[in-house]
């Protein structure tokens, strides 16, 4: 197991390596520059170029940015805040994030979680159709459009809640947001927990603790629902992948100081070591995520431990 | 069933932690902004803006939005009046020399919110950052090519010291500035931000981290910053009780939203969450025949450059000038744009720069129409001379455009327009993100390109200084001896000393501009937007600030 898990985070950091210089490369070839490119001239970009050092050769630079981010050193902005440490920006900025990301993570997992149990228990009846209409609206229909219809009822027409986000009142400004964000998690959750719950309910072992004696709730939530959430496990690592990708747009319609905001604009004014920085960061995120999946598979099911220890 | 259990205790840690995580950060940034949180103000003016503050260092700020915001809490030696004349701010009175060259200011008592006062040092320690190469300032050109401040060129080149910079503190109340020409806009440069003081001792104390909170700036003007995160997209000021000039300000203070989706930025407005917000064109038809609706110019000038250099064709003026008396401006700005932008018929917009004559540089819109207005027959005319002259009967032209709303559907019109007129012409269009448009230009890789320009300082020179030989922003290569005589002339030579020959010159320049069709201008650009009714007294300027809230007024 160890072997395993070493094997498994030795790749993820090569990963990440990767990941940062193919970043640094695909930096290189956008147009323009942080600078102010219409009224600059050759020399004074020239200028601008040598002070941060980005004159020099891609890999030059990728040593010095890995050797200086092993230091906890991102750069400062070139242009999003000018001169400011990327870590004091991101600092700011992530736990907004990662607050509005969580409410919307929890809330995906447990609307859907109960959704997914109504439409099983209730299985062809009017209550499993409505489900299921849901769930295809919540997974077809992407985060935005969700956000700005929700934005204009509740904000706008009934004024429950903020249209644009507000510090002053985070929590009553994240739920909009994290609405908007869930509702894909959320119905995929319950697709996929109806389906589980389906399969296991149709299962051997229910059958004998059925003829058991065991009912009613208890059979429920103590033997089929445990057992339908392992594989649950599995879809929802991705999906609070997919959640910071949405993330980038809802935040936008919110005005919500958080990193995916800043990633879009960072790209588009080409704040080279705030796109680096960010994008290592979500990688990073990323790969973790599937890291724990990996393990915690690992942990669940013996065979893939086994089979990689053999290997 | 025992590694379920496991499996269910772990999904829930997942969860739980997600959560976990996710509360304390809220609470946190909710700690935050409490701690910095805006006393509650009665007539707080609320702005929204399309992009953040870049940087609340005044030699460091580029862009117009950071602009606006360091004016709102720093004053310069001069302010602007509602027309965009420089009057007294800081400085309380001035004197020139009769050569022009060499400027003295007074300032008057003004203190920094620290409580010590505002002096000549300020101005000199400001200045002097601005043109250190070590901190390579984007706009030191302001002071060298454009202030023509002595010795400011050579110290950004690294020639000489920056201490060495034409500015001098006689007294703490006297400022002496040596310039190398007389430069006729001079005083208005005063109220650019790159020219405004930086108290030394407050900057050297707070070393890097200047400008990164409400704590570490400071203000000597009508307000005071005091809610400001880094990148933040939200911001607050209040009125500063002891501005030197405080009687005259009137609101308690401005919170500024950032807020980049039009949409939500209109119904927050509705909504009585914004007093001014800017709209896009499609938005314009909603609220045409609002009486808040307003159209503010914003000094840009769309035109399309010809690369004059590089393309055969375009070589060839009669082609040039069928290209532009092709153009139909009205059908444009009336029925394509509709946000209130005005054709042009100058290669220098209007309302941004006063003659000694009182009146605009643009105002006579009728000038030079006959070499730029629409003018089927006679563009055909035109069109025709020159493709016998090329020896062709068809041509290919391809114009890049940015990846914009507004220059997307000018192109298209534009395309239109010319092949209905020109028989045998065909136009591609080439849409790329805005820095790739404006690396091709600066590469020579385009042949024709639709383009804006916003002046940087009150004079046509801010345009006209672009199209001499050699100048980084011709990017036509165009090249006229004579147009290059009378630019020198208006800038360093005797007819720079002589205000009213210097704007006839300036005509004369404006002229061959046109007549050699070195651009074909299209539109001054205005920004659509929404102002309350309850306030008044906002003065909007298309160039250095673009909106001074000083006398503004928000009744209840």
């Amino acid at each position: 197991m160890k072997k395993y898990v070493a094997k498994r985070v030795i790749t993820a950091v090569f990963t990440l390596l990767v990941i940062l210089l193919v970043l640094f490369i695909l930096m290189q070839l956008m147009p323009g520059s942080p600078f102010n490119d219409e009224k600059l001239t050759a020399d004074q970009k020239a200028a601008l170029y040598a002070k941060y050092g980005l004159d020099q050769p891609v890999v030059i630079q990728f040593g010095r940015y890995v050797l200086n981010m092993l230091r906890g050193d991102f750069g400062v902005s070139y242009k999003i805040s000018k001169n400011t440490p990327i870590a004091q920006l991101i600092a700011v900025r992530l736990p907004v994030s990662i607050a509005i990301g969580g409410y919307a993570v929890a809330l995906g997992a447990l609307v859907g979680l109960i959704l997914g149990l109504i439409a099983a228990l209730r299985r062809d009846t009017i209550l499993d159709t409505l489900c299921t209409v849901i769930s295809v609206i919540g997974v077809s229909v992407p985060s935005y459009v969700f956000a700005l219809a929700l934005s204009f009822q509740f904000g706008y027409k009934w004024h429950l809640f903020p249209m644009l986000y507000n510090t002053a009142e985070a929590l009553n400004s994240s739920v909009l947001p994290s609405v908007s964000l869930s509702m894909f998690t959320m119905a995929s959750i319950a697709r996929f927990t109806r389906t589980e719950m389906l399969e296991v309910m149709g299962s051997e072992y229910m059958l004998l603790a059925e003829s058991k004696g065991i009912s009613g709730g208890a059979l429920i939530f103590r033997h089929a629902l445990r057992n339908a959430l392992i594989p649950i496990i599995t879809v929802l690592a991705p999906l609070i992948v997919d959640l910071m990708t949405g993330s980038l747009v809802v935040e936008k319609i919110f005005s919500i100081p958080g990193v995916g905001s800043l990633l879009v604009n960072a790209i588009q004014s080409n704040d080279y070591n705030v796109v680096i920085s960010l994008s290592f960061i979500y990688s990073a995120l990323y790969i973790a995520i599937m890291l724990v999946v990996d393990i915690l598979y690992g942990i669940i099911d013996p065979r893939i431990r086994l089979a990689k220890d053999d290997a | 069933m025992k590694k379920s259990i496991l499996a269910l205790v772990l999904a829930m840690t997942m969860i739980a932690g997600l959560v976990g995580c996710g509360s304390s950060g809220g609470g946190k940034a909710e700690d935050s902004t409490q701690a910095a949180a805006p006393a509650a103000g009665g007539s707080d003016l609320k702005v929204m803006i399309e992009t953040g503050v870049e940087s609340l260092d005044p030699q460091v700020a580029t862009d117009g939005t950071s602009f606006e915001f360091i004016a709102n809490y720093t004053d310069g030696l001069m302010q602007m009046d509602a027309d965009g004349q420089p009057i007294p701010a800081i400085a309380e009175s001035y004197e020139v020399s009769e050569d022009g060259t060499e400027y003295t200011f007074h300032l008057r008592d003004a203190k920094w919110s620290n409580g010590t006062p505002v002096t000549a040092a300020d101005f000199v320690f400001a200045w002097q950052r601005a043109v250190d190469p070590a901190l390579s300032s984007e706009y030191s050109y302001m002071l060298s090519d454009i202030g023509q401040i002595a010795n400011a060129a050579e110290i950004i080149a690294g020639e000489k010291d920056k201490s060495e910079l034409g500015v001098t503190a006689v007294d703490d109340k006297t400022l002496k500035v040596v310039l190398n020409v007389p430069v006729s806009y001079f005083l208005s440069l005063m109220y650019f931000p790159t020219y405004y003081p930086m108290n030394e001792e407050f900057f050297n104390s707070v070393g890097d981290n200047y400008g990164t909170s409400a704590d570490t700036v400071l203000s000597n003007g009508a307000f005071i910053v005091d809610d400001y995160t880094v990148a933040g997209n939200a911001l607050h000021l209040t009125k500063n009780p002891d501005y030197w000039d405080a009687d005259r300000v009137q609101l308690s203070g401005i919170s500024y939203q950032v807020i980049q989706d039009s949409q939500q930025a209109l119904m927050s407005y509705q909504n009585g969450d914004l007093d001014t917000t800017l709209i896009n064109g499609d938005q314009v038809d909603q609220v045409q025949g609002s009486e808040e609706f307003q159209a503010i110019g914003a000094g840009y000038l769309w035109y399309v450059s010809p690369n004059i250099d590089a393309v055969d064709a375009l070589k060839n003026l009669n082609i040039r000038m069928a290209l532009t008396m092709a153009i139909d401006r009205e059908t444009i700005t009336k029925d394509v744009l509709k946000d209130g932008s005005n054709p042009s018929y100058r290669a220098v917009p209007m309302d941004f720069c006063t003659g000694p004559d009182g009146k605009d540089f643009s105002e006579d819109q009728e000038m030079h129409k006959d070499v730029c207005s629409f003018d089927a027959a006679k563009a055909a005319d035109f069109w025709k001379k020159g493709l016998e002259e090329l020896g062709m009967d068809s041509l290919e032209l391809e114009m890049i455009v940015d990846d914009d709303d507004a220059p997307k559907k000018v192109s298209t019109v534009l395309k239109e327009q010319w092949e209905t007129t020109l028989p045998g012409l065909t136009v591609t269009l080439r849409t790329e993100p805005k820095k790739q448009r404006v690396e091709d230009m600066q590469d020579g890789n385009f042949q024709l390109a639709l383009t804006r320009w916003g002046p940087d300082y009150a004079d046509p020179m801010t345009y006209l200084g672009m199209w001499v030989t050699g100048n980084d922003n011709n990017y036509g290569l165009w090249s006229n001896e004579e147009y290059d005589a009378i630019i020198t002339e208006c800038t360093i030579g005797k007819t720079a000393m002589d205000a009213e020959e210097r704007w006839a010159e300036l005509f004369k320049a404006e002229e061959i501009v046109l007549n050699e069709a070195v651009i074909f201008p299209i539109y001054g650009q205005c920004n659509a937007e929404m102002l309350s009714s309850k306030v008044t007294g906002i003065e909007f300027h298309p160039v250095a600030l673009n909106r001074v809230y000083k006398n503004a007024v928000k009744s209840e």
